[in-house]
């Protein structure tokens, strides 16, 4: 309690006296861009988790073709689940003399579980959601139903041998998570009024659904319980999957935060490092004193560790803090791609950011302050007796430590977080050697020079250690920088070239065989280019080489929506243009005909398909086998019809099938849709237009969060920068006071200040352009397969970029060594 | 209370090893004044340090107040020094970011004493300082810093005081000053003073007179008295 007393008493002293402001601002910014992004992404995960569920209808549907086991139903109640069911059924909708083929859907009270419906009291009116249900004979019908039949809200349809009256226009329906591919016009009515219809008859197509939903831990509980026990025909669909189709682009922008957060971390670790050295380093005295009257090396911990604890603590508070102000920036940047209402946040990142403060100041400030305990005590009469340096394997393997800890949080995966690290110490050591190369050329070049400059290139060069330090940070931060901004740039421009004016924005789809030429001829007729017309035959991968698919992937592909969907599978002559093979070959016209399939690249990847695997699809109840000759590379962002399986012409074409295309439609010529559509009653019309320009607006938003957090990597380098600074400040005050006493000017100094901090800058900037152009390169012509050309507008800016900005601020931060009188630091030596 | 016997030092330099003390055997009885005094380099502070426990001898030994020092760790060492030891230097050594009251209370904190503020100020006052116990060092001037170093030494009631240099770095009237205070309380207290210096005026106010030369005892009143 008395050395606690002790220990709080000296902390306090030493925070006003300044000394630990560097190591605990480097703290503060470490801790908040974690906390930021740890709250920003947990509450994103979470908001994303609820809208899929939103889309989904339930946390978790069960389809299956029959009645389930009420068990399993009791079992969900049991578990506290709500539970609903829906019936799915294709049924001819008459009105008069007119026919539709549609989809009716029967639904109980309560649906659906998650999301609403949103519904128009005419078609093309404003819609909006709603919590209602059809009543008992009443029907809620799909806009192309009533244009196809021909009807007006309050008309009256017959489904089977029942009569329903139309009383709204649906536009959303949650739960629709087949394929649009294929779907007829929804029916929406009421499940007591299905025996009515006297459709549901032994023998009849229908779809169960069961929806459930309540907590997420009960939701978990049931599916565990429930998956070994289901069945072939069952399919299981929950928020996680539905997650993966919406939220790709945001993952991967969580993975560039938590690289960005990681730099920052690292960044930050280093200025802790050297500003608890300088601290370590000016405790030396004291610490001897204190073993002259009898503290043990126990004791002197006692002292010291507790200070370092409470800083930690306190600086993790503040981060905190400012971290949940921050995510505020983040969800503002991003508001457009996220959930209106981003869930509520949790205290989860609170507790990652303090694991985060007190991890970088155990792994970066413990090493440098244990050589405290071990500071002789004879160095009261002898000044030169220090500690032992520190072991350089207790430095760096404790900074490792650290850095491995936080990164694994940030990828989760140990081999992503070991080449990431490995790569990273190589970057670092790289960039080090030629920052030492710069310093020793800059060495060469310093008799070239005015007496500013030569004074500020000596100032580097002899304290070549921190300044190779301060040179890495910045090269570092500046670089990631450039290439987020470079590569930001040349996507989106690359994109929008890729994207000419004319890019397909409609898709049409289930063109009927016999409508496919009359179906070309209408669009020729209305001067619309389509891209090839392609049959679509959908069918279920269920076999890889002989062996069920389900046991032949691993456990995460069990849930890939390739096994639990059907696919649409086509044939072709031709590659796709914008496809390309990876390994095997294209047909031959001699392959007509034979069992040959060519395989989507990222598909066979997650299955685990390789060339020469035997494939077995099911289309209804026939089944085939066919050998797998290519692997292809698919451009799905191309908007235009793209296929996980192609087979050659002539193999797979006896079965049912449709026909899609895409096209290029301006505003203007929308008009046209509506008498495609009733034209050809079955075609369904994707409009994508929107979707485009959306891609475009979250590419934006993604990289500018990315540049958001990359000023928190900024702010750590400056804090390398300030912590360097007040490290060689009592020798630059000594110099100082030592060239005025001589005669020198203020000016003087200051001047070979600006050079020294220009020249730091500039270095810095030069890295960084070399590391950058090195990286864009990889990136560009490894990853993103983009045309890459020399950024030499890059090689002037960050070079100027990194000279005025650490320029200022170091002339800033040495502004104490002329302020002070030489006199007044002569004496005090 | 402090006995060696064959104590000696040797460094290695870059020159080959170097003898900065040879063969000393010396025995202080409790509430003696001794000075050591030599030139710069004669090793007087080496052995100050080494009967201090601060450093080891590369042979002989030390024993102080009973306590064989070769035996003990720097741990135990530390405890010795803790119990019986005080210190006063040249250069002061207060610490920076403490008061002169905070100064005072630090040793008597790191024993465990559970309200030291009391018995500090009176040490302050006892030093003429008590006006002064809300001041930083650096608001000090040298002789006040040295009588608030001398209180610290004086604030565990320590058997034996090592003072190196204390005037060193003092004005003549100052240091004499300061030296009247030490011997004072020295007195006053009943402690074994080893006092390391340089200036013979100091030294010829000691009991006993050690003088050391390029490592070795040259003479030693005490042995003139015994004789």
């Amino acid at each position: 309690m008395i050395r606690w007393r002790l220990s709080m008493r000296l902390l306090a002293r030493n925070w006003q006296s300044g000394e630990q402001r560097i190591l605990v601002a480097a703290l503060v910014i470490a801790v908040a861009a974690s906390t930021a992004i740890g709250f920003f992404t947990d509450r994103l995960g979470r908001g994303m988790t609820n809208q899929s569920a939103d889309f989904l209808g339930a946390d978790l549907t069960l389809v299956s073709p029959r009645p389930v086991d009420t068990g399993w139903l009791r079992e969900a109640q049991a578990e506290g689940l709500k539970v609903i069911e829906t019936l799915e059924f294709a049924s001819v909708v008459v009105s008069g003399e007119a026919l539709l083929l549609s989809s009716v859907k029967a639904v109980q009270d309560g649906f659906p579980l998650r999301g609403a419906m949103r519904t128009a009291p005419a078609p093309f009116a404003p819609d909006a959601d709603t919590d209602e249900l059809p009543s008992p004979g009443e029907a809620w019908a799909a806009p192309r139903l009533l244009t196809n039949l021909g009807l007006q809200i309050g008309d009256s349809v017959d489904v089977g041998a029942h009569t329903l009256t139309i009383t709204r226009v649906i536009t959303f329906e949650p739960g629709q998570v087949g394929n649009p591919f294929g779907i007829s016009p929804r029916l929406l009515m009421r499940m007591e009024d299905v025996p009515a219809t006297g459709v549901v008859q032994p023998g009849s197509r229908l779809k169960y659904q069961y929806l459930f939903a309540g907590r997420e831990v009960d939701v978990a509980i049931f599916r565990n319980g429930l998956e070994p026990r289901l069945g072939p025909s069952h399919e299981l669909v929950g928020v996680k999957e539905g997650r993966r189709a919406v939220g790709s682009a945001l993952e991967r922008a969580e993975r560039f935060l938590g690289l960005a957060v990681l730099a920052a971390i690292v960044l930050a670790g280093v200025a802790v490092a050297m500003a608890a050295r300088r601290y370590s380093e000016r405790h030396f005295d004291m610490s001897a004193m204190l073993r002259c009257m009898g503290a043990s090396q126990r004791d002197l911990l006692g002292l010291y560790l507790p200070q370092l604890l409470v800083l930690g603590l306190a600086a993790s508070a503040v981060g905190c803090v400012l971290g949940w102000v921050a995510q505020y920036g983040l969800l503002y940047l991003l508001a457009d791609l996220l959930p209106a209402s981003p869930s509520t946040p949790r205290a989860w990142p609170v507790i990652a950011g303090f694991a985060t403060g007190l991890i970088t100041l155990a792994g970066f400030a413990l090493p440098p302050m244990m050589r405290l305990k071990d500071v002789p005590p004879l160095r009261v009469l002898r000044r030169d007796m220090l500690p032992l340096p520190s072991r350089a394997w207790l430095v760096y393997g404790a900074a490792l430590c650290a850095i491995v800890a936080v990164m694994w949080r940030y990828t989760d995966s140990w081999p992503l977080t070991l080449s990431v690290l490995a790569g990273g110490i190589a970057l670092v050591v790289l960039l080090g050697l030629l920052a030492a190369l710069f310093l020793l050329l800059s060495r060469r070049f310093n008799t070239h020079v005015g007496v500013a400059w030569r004074f500020g290139l000596n100032n580097l060069w002899r304290r070549r250690r921190s300044s190779v330090n301060q040179i890495l940070a910045f090269s570092l931060t500046l670089m990631a920088m450039a290439v987020v901004a470079l590569v930001r740039t040349d996507l989106l421009t690359t994109w929008q070239q890729q994207l000419p004016d004319d890019v397909p924005n409609h898709f049409a789809i289930n063109i009927l065989p016999d409508q496919v030429e009359d179906f070309g001829a209408f669009m020729e007729e209305a001067g619309i280019d389509t891209a090839q017309l392609y049959p679509m035959v959908r069918g279920r991968l269920v076999e890889i080489n002989g062996t069920a698919v389900r046991k032949a992937v691993t456990k995460e592909a069990r849930s890939d929506n390739a096994l639990n969907r059907e696919l649409n599978l086509t044939w072709t002559t031709r590659l796709q243009e914008d496809n390309r093979i990876l390994t095997g070959r294209w047909w031959q016209p001699d392959d007509a005909g034979k069992p040959f399939v060519s395989v989507e690249s990222k598909l066979a990847e997650r299955m685990g398909i390789g060339m020469a695997d035997e494939l077995r699809f099911a289309v209804g109840e026939q089944h085939f086998t066919a050998k797998v000759i290519s692997i292809r590379d698919v451009k799905w962002d191309s908007f235009r019809p793209n296929f996980y399986m192609v087979f050659p012409p002539g193999f797979i074409d006896s079965f049912p099938a449709t026909y899609m295309t895409s096209f290029y439609l301006h505003k203007e010529e929308k008009s046209l849709l509506r008498e495609m559509v009733s034209r050809y009653p079955a075609v369904t019309v994707l409009e994508m237009d929107r979707v485009i320009k959306q891609v475009g607006r979250i590419f934006q938003q993604v990289t500018l969060t990315v540049e958001y957090v990359l000023v928190f990597t900024l702010l750590a380098g400056f804090a390398v920068l300030f912590a360097a600074l007040q490290a060689s400040q009592d020798e630059r005050l000594y110099e100082g006071a030592l060239l005025r006493a001589l005669g020198g000017s203020r000016r003087q100094l200051r001047a070979g200040h600006l050079a020294e901090f220009t020249a730091l800058g500039g270095l810095a900037g030069l890295l960084a352009a070399m590391g950058a152009e090195c990286l864009t390169w990889v990136l560009y012509s490894k990853v993103l397969h983009l045309e890459y050309s020399f950024q030499w507008l890059l090689w002037i800016t960050a070079p100027v970029a990194g000279a005025l900005l650490i320029g200022a601020a170091g002339y800033w931060g040495t502004r104490a060594v002329v302020e002070r009188s030489p006199m007044l630091l002569l004496q005090n030596q | 209370m402090i006995a060696t016997r064959n104590l000696s030092k040797r460094v290695d330099t870059a020159a080959g090893p170097l003898d900065i003390l040879t063969d000393i055997g010396l025995e202080i009885q409790a509430r003696e004044a001794v000075a050591i005094a030599g030139v710069s380099g004669s090793g007087k502070s080496t052995l100050l340090g080494l009967l201090a426990g601060l450093d080891l001898p590369s042979s002989g030994e030390v024993l102080l107040s009973g306590h064989r020092l070769n035996d003990l760790d720097e741990d135990g060492r530390a405890r010795v020094r803790g119990e019986l030891v005080g210190f006063v230097f040249q250069s002061f050594q207060l610490l920076l970011g403490l008061t002169a009251l905070e100064n005072v209370m630090l040793p008597l904190e790191l024993r465990g004493d559970r309200d030291p503020r009391d018995q500090a100020a009176e040490l302050l006052r006892r030093v003429g300082l008590e006006e002064r116990l809300q001041h930083y060092p650096k608001q000090l001037s040298g002789g006040e810093q040295q009588r608030v170093a001398i209180a610290r030494a004086f604030a565990t009631e320590p058997a034996i005081l090592f003072a190196d240099e204390p005037t060193g770095n003092l004005d003549n009237v100052t240091g004499e000053r300061v030296i009247d205070l030490l011997f004072r309380l020295n007195q006053d207290k009943g402690t074994t003073l080893v006092l390391v210096t340089h200036d013979e005026h100091l030294a010829g106010r000691c009991d006993r007179l050690i003088r050391l030369e390029a490592g070795k005892v040259v003479a030693d009143d005490n042995e003139v008295h015994s004789a």
